[in-house]
């Protein structure tokens, strides 16, 4: 018999509160051109992105710590596929520790050839030292800053 | 310390790779529910519980299981749903039995493939503050995850190609029909297309009894859950070591003390890991300790986790072979039951008389669980 299908297409807006913390994280990307973590007393651990409390310890982050620019490549993956209002491929991104953070931040690396996926791995490798780069205009969000090689 | 009440699985059905267009969502989970309560023996007026786990963002139904509750006998019955992971159903269910409060459960995953890209819909997984504005499916998890793997294990990448042969190679046994391909160039550095497959519609159920109900039934074909461990990491990537895996090692251990087991290396017959990609069952290995990370090449190299090595791995030719993405935790467990029942068809294994299964989900598997099964009711 005939078998039909249905489709259906759903465009539903949601607005996220950020909260305090990523607010003022967010301000200072766009009004400083810097990066900033939350510390928790308890570990001492610097977390960014920053969060009002550890989910280590359950207890509030305390202070403000100033992070990066420079830090070193923890993960890295080049992306060959099409993703929705994302770049068109081929592109890198990863996660960098940056100096004086305990975890990593999630971001786009930038300034590398990705024609031979084997030649850019190289240049990606776990530990390589990158440096923050903060775009001329920014709107307080994560595509104002991205990764390139230190040097 | 083992149950109270130890839980055995007496029904299971497996469909790992369903034509789609043919039959409405609903339609496939109420067959795929009738045939595990068909294996069972039973009818739905013998289950006293229904668990069942599914994505509403690739289901395209919000709460889903209100749609499905038809499907499975959940109407006037009890139901609850676990969306966290497909294998958290059989946890929940196993736990319910073992409350001593239920002697029958249901349980219930299904993965459809409707909707238009199931990365983007992965993509709401992620946070909305720091993470969406980055390309975070699962497959990127993973292959992050690969990178750091390979960064930490150099012989990480040999490992790799040799677990792609090998599930193919038991893929091939299990499922003569063509294995489904994947394009060219990586998917996701270091992913290569040969190390993942393409998603596929699936369900799989399972009926779960209590030790009274299977010797007043007469049920012969049980799988004794001996053992049972589940554990969950961070959400955010960057917090975690991606060539660790703590949430599994803590899983695995909570199984393992359960079953009595203390060397995990050569307690099984077979196992089912979860290779969402190859670095994901390495990851495994270590964290269910039964391969060292130092071991991985030589392991790998010499046929131990083949067909015929001294521990099969994936008889099934895992995800690697059929990916109804977030159904297949549970499909390795259900897996583990069928050989252990004797039940698994063409891959049956020769002498399956305790199996471990391991299911991993999430981003860079999250959510970690370790069960193990066997035919004794006792460890």
């Amino acid at each position: 018999m005939e078998l039909l299908g249905r489709q259906e297409t759903w465009n539903i807006t949601y607005d996220h509160a950020l909260g305090e913390t990523a607010s003022w994280f967010y301000t200072r990307i766009r009004d400083e051109a810097a990066i900033y973590g939350r510390r928790c007393a308890k570990t001492n651990h610097v977390l960014v992105p920053p969060r009002a409390f550890s989910d280590e310890t359950l207890l509030p982050t305390t202070d403000w710590v100033k992070v990066g620019p420079g830090g070193r490549i923890e993960a890295f993956t080049m992306v060959y596929e099409q993703f929705n209002n994302l770049p068109d491929p081929p592109y890198a991104f990863g996660y960098v520790l940056l100096d004086g953070a305990d975890t990593a931040l999630g971001g786009y690396f930038k300034g590398i050839d990705l024609t031979d996926p084997h030649q850019a791995a190289k240049k990606l490798a776990i530990g390589t030292r990158v440096m923050t780069k903060f775009a001329a205009v920014r709107k307080g969000e994560m595509l104002d800053f991205w990764f390139e090689l230190e040097g | 310390m083992g149950f109270r009440v130890q839980p055995g699985v007496i029904g299971c059905s497996i469909r790992p790779a369903i034509v789609t267009g043919q039959k409405s969502l609903e339609e496939i989970i109420y067959e795929t529910s009738q045939l595990a309560l068909a294996d069972a023996g039973l009818t739905i007026e013998d289950i006293d519980g229904i668990v069942v786990a599914s994505n509403d963002q690739f289901d395209g139904r919000a709460i889903s299981v209100m749609m499905a509750s038809g499907s499975v006998g959940g109407v006037d019955r009890d139901i609850m749903s676990t969306p966290s992971a497909s294998e958290h159903a059989f946890v929940l269910g196993a736990l319910r039995v073992a409350s001593g409060q239920f002697r029958t459960q249901l349980v219930v995953s299904w993965s459809p493939t409707e909707v238009s890209s199931l990365s983007e819909a992965q993509r709401l997984g992620a946070d909305p503050y720091f993470h969406r504005a980055l390309p975070l499916d699962e497959l990127s998890s993973h292959a992050l995850q690969a990178a750091a793997l390979e960064h930490a294990v150099p012989t990480a990448r040999q490992a790799a190609e040799a677990i792609v042969a090998k599930n193919r190679a038991h893929g091939r046994i299990a499922f003569p029909t063509p294995i489904l391909s994947t394009g060219a160039g990586p998917l996701r550095w270091p992913v290569m297309p040969e190390m993942t497959s393409t998603p596929v519609t699936g369900c799989v159920a399972m009926v779960l009894a209590a030790p009274d109900f299977i010797a007043e039934r007469g049920a012969r074909d049980v799988a004794w859950i001996q053992g049972m461990g589940w554990a969950t990491e961070t959400g955010f990537l960057g917090d975690r070591d991606l060539a660790q895996a703590p949430a599994l090692a803590a899983a695995a251990k909570q199984a393992y003390d359960l079953a009595g087991i203390t060397d995990p290396a050569t307690a099984f017959d077979l196992a089912e890991i979860t290779d969402a990609t190859p670095y994901s069952e390495l990851l495994a290995y270590d964290g269910l300790s039964l391969c060292a990370r130092h071991d991985w090449a030589a392991r790998t190299g010499d046929g131990s986790f083949a067909r015929d090595g001294r521990l099969p791995v994936n008889l099934s030719g895992g995800v690697l072979t059929w990916n109804p993405v977030f159904c297949t935790g549970m499909i390795r467990i259900a897996e583990i039951v069928n050989q252990v029942r004797g039940k698994a068809g063409a891959h049956q294994h020769a002498n399956a008389r305790r199996g471990l299964a391991h299911a991993g989900s999430g981003f860079a598997m999250q959510y970690q669980a370790a069960i193990v099964l066997g035919r004794e009711a006792r460890s």
